[in-house]
């Protein structure tokens, strides 16, 4: 009998499974050993690690605003790259081409829409992601290092949106930047030429517009990048805290592929007294795929649509052009500015520059003041009550003042009743 | 020659390639700074395309007494003072830089507040300064000439 010739069919598959292979070298994971190494093989998911501790999952815990933050700066680099594509950055024209979003090109109202919406959402979001990181006290050793890039994420976070504040060129956009770039005007000694260098030149014109665009579309989103990815290593090397930490490795209770075999090739190049696996319990951890990995995917998800709603509804503002010679009353920064905005009303240098730079270097200083290893990895650690006292009650100054900037303040930055 | 090598009571090779070395990167270090410094010039520009800070606003009879007159294009106040004589002061807010408006005998700022005498002297709120006066002269064509980088006190008078 003839030995049988494969179908085409079968022939049409098995050339597209080498393809397939070719791509993706593990393909989709049956075992936990493909699950391990699907994640360790790409460069996409190895930002994970390939096994995760089951505290460290719990929406409860991070409450995922370290990865919301994350979603959200993807999203405003898509829609922000579609703007793009129209927006031109020079005065008038910046303003025309405003209007052409909204009222000419197909779904650009949404797509500005959701670029505005995810900016302040970001503000948001990246300040309450370090509220969670302090009130878990998730910046002890070994991740002091980790905090202070984070705080220069949440400025450079500020930065973004006040740069992109100026882009519409309208009077909202205008007199922001004016209030903005005068404040930066009462830093100590080099004051006038930081702010002379931010406009280039004395007025706010055609230079600031351009200068502006580029910090906002290149320069900071840059910055961004590269600090979200040593951000996101740090705490895969460092593992995230509240993890079940033991003194002497823990046998595992089953799986097939036990935890501690997976550092054995690094072990030879650790300089720790012993491999960070030796020190947590492997029975406290599950596969990344699909546990860490399906979660993330949810609230991707989850966060689109949000996003969608939200520009589907609420209409971005636009207001006038920009009129450098009629300022509006009251002229108003932008909401997450306005607790800056109402120090600075009663004085400029104490509450534009003083108490600000104090805040800053406070949050810098703060992993390395605050030594003691007790109370991390809980919310709101009873050892802690002191650190969480002091922050929560800069926390509740600090959004009172944005309360009373927002909803109190009108005419003359006089005193009115919201209602 | 590798250090194992030597022979013992050998006087240490003196490491005359390495010291050339380090002294060869650092030039090129310090040049490469020097070069990164230089250029941070190049964020300064040059060429300011913004309206001049001299400039004419018209002949006096143009500007009625009593009020003053506010000229949004140039962000000043015109005073014709009649016998008296002529005076500008600048609406630019010294808090923040917001528009300051006419309100009662002086200027209040719509952005924090700040309120200013008749003289533009700081009556209360965060503004850190008087609002300047500038100079004002005519030119041969009977125009009234402001300078705003020559700032005057608040007992100028140009008399026409």
């Amino acid at each position: 009998m003839m030995e049988s010739r494969p179908t085409i069919r079968q022939r049409i598959r098995t050339e597209f499974g080498r393809v397939t292979k070719s791509v993706m070298r593990i393909g989709w994971p049956q075992t936990d050993k493909d699950r391990a190494a699907v994640m360790i093989s790409s460069i996409f998911l190895h930002i994970h690690p390939a096994r995760v501790s089951k505290h460290a999952l719990k929406p409860s815990y991070t409450l995922g605003l370290g990865l919301i933050s994350a979603i959200l700066f993807g999203i405003l680099t898509l829609t922000g790259l579609a703007l793009m594509l129209y927006y031109v950055p020079y005065p008038a024209e910046a303003y025309r081409s405003m209007k052409d979003l909204q009222f000419v090109v197909t779904f650009g109202v949404i797509l500005r829409n959701m670029h505005r919406w995810s900016a302040h959402a970001m503000v948001a979001v990246v300040f309450f992601h370090m509220c969670r990181v302090f009130w878990t006290g998730s910046y002890k050793t070994p991740r002091e290092f980790n905090w202070v890039i984070g705080v220069v994420l949440f400025l450079l976070t500020l930065l973004l949106s006040f740069t992109g504040y100026l882009l519409p060129w309208d009077q909202l956009a205008f007199w922001a930047i004016t209030v903005g770039t005068n404040i930066a005007a009462y830093a100590p000694v080099v004051g006038d030429q930081i702010k002379f260098l931010l406009l280039g030149g004395h007025v706010i014109g055609p230079t600031t517009l351009l200068r502006f665009y580029v910090m906002h579309c290149v320069l900071l989103p840059l910055a961004v990048v590269m600090l979200v990815s040593l951000h996101i290593w740090r705490v895969r090397k460092d593992g995230l805290s509240g993890a079940i930490r033991v003194d002497t490795p823990v046998a595992e209770k089953g799986g097939a592929f036990p935890a501690s075999t997976k550092t054995y090739g690094l072990m030879a190049l650790t300089r720790r007294p012993s491999a960070s696996v030796d020190a947590r319990d492997p029975n406290d951890e599950v596969f990344a795929w699909p546990h860490l990995l399906y979660r993330e995917l949810l609230v991707t998800v989850a966060v689109i649509v949000a996003l969608h709603t939200v520009s589907l509804l609420f209409m971005a503002p636009l207001e006038s052009i920009a009129d450098p010679t009629r300022t509006p009353n009251p002229a108003k920064a932008p909401w997450y500015f306005l607790g800056l905005q109402e120090l600075v009303s009663h004085s400029a240098f104490i509450g534009g520059v003083l108490v600000p730079g104090l805040i800053v270097l406070a949050l810098v200083a703060l992993p390395y003041l605050d030594r003691g290893t007790q109370g991390s990895g809980r919310w709101f650690a009873p050892e802690r009550r002191v650190a969480n006292t002091i922050y929560t009650a800069v926390v509740i100054v600090a959004v009172i003042l944005t309360i009373i900037g927002t909803f109190f303040r009108g005419p003359n930055w006089g005193w009115v009743w919201p209602w | 020659m590798s250090t194992e090598m030597r022979k013992p009571g050998d006087a240490p090779r003196e490491p005359a390639r390495r010291e050339f070395f380090f002294a060869g990167v650092g030039a090129l270090a310090v040049a490469t700074a020097g070069f990164v410094a230089a250029t941070f010039r190049f964020l300064l520009p040059n060429v300011l395309y913004e309206p001049s800070r001299r400039f004419t606003i018209g002949r006096p009879e143009d500007f009625p007494q009593g009020p003053p007159t506010f000229l949004p294009d140039h962000r000043i106040f015109v005073f014709n003072g009649g016998t008296e004589g002529f005076y500008a002061i600048s609406s630019v807010c010294t808090h923040l830089g917001c528009n300051v408006k006419k309100g009662g005998p002086g200027f209040t700022c719509p952005c924090h507040g700040s309120q200013y005498d008749e003289n533009g002297r700081v009556v209360r709120g965060p503004a850190p300064a008087s609002l300047p006066w500038f100079e004002l002269s005519v030119t041969p064509r009977a125009q009234l000439l402001v300078d705003q980088d020559r700032i005057v006190k608040p007992d100028f008078r140009l008399k026409v």
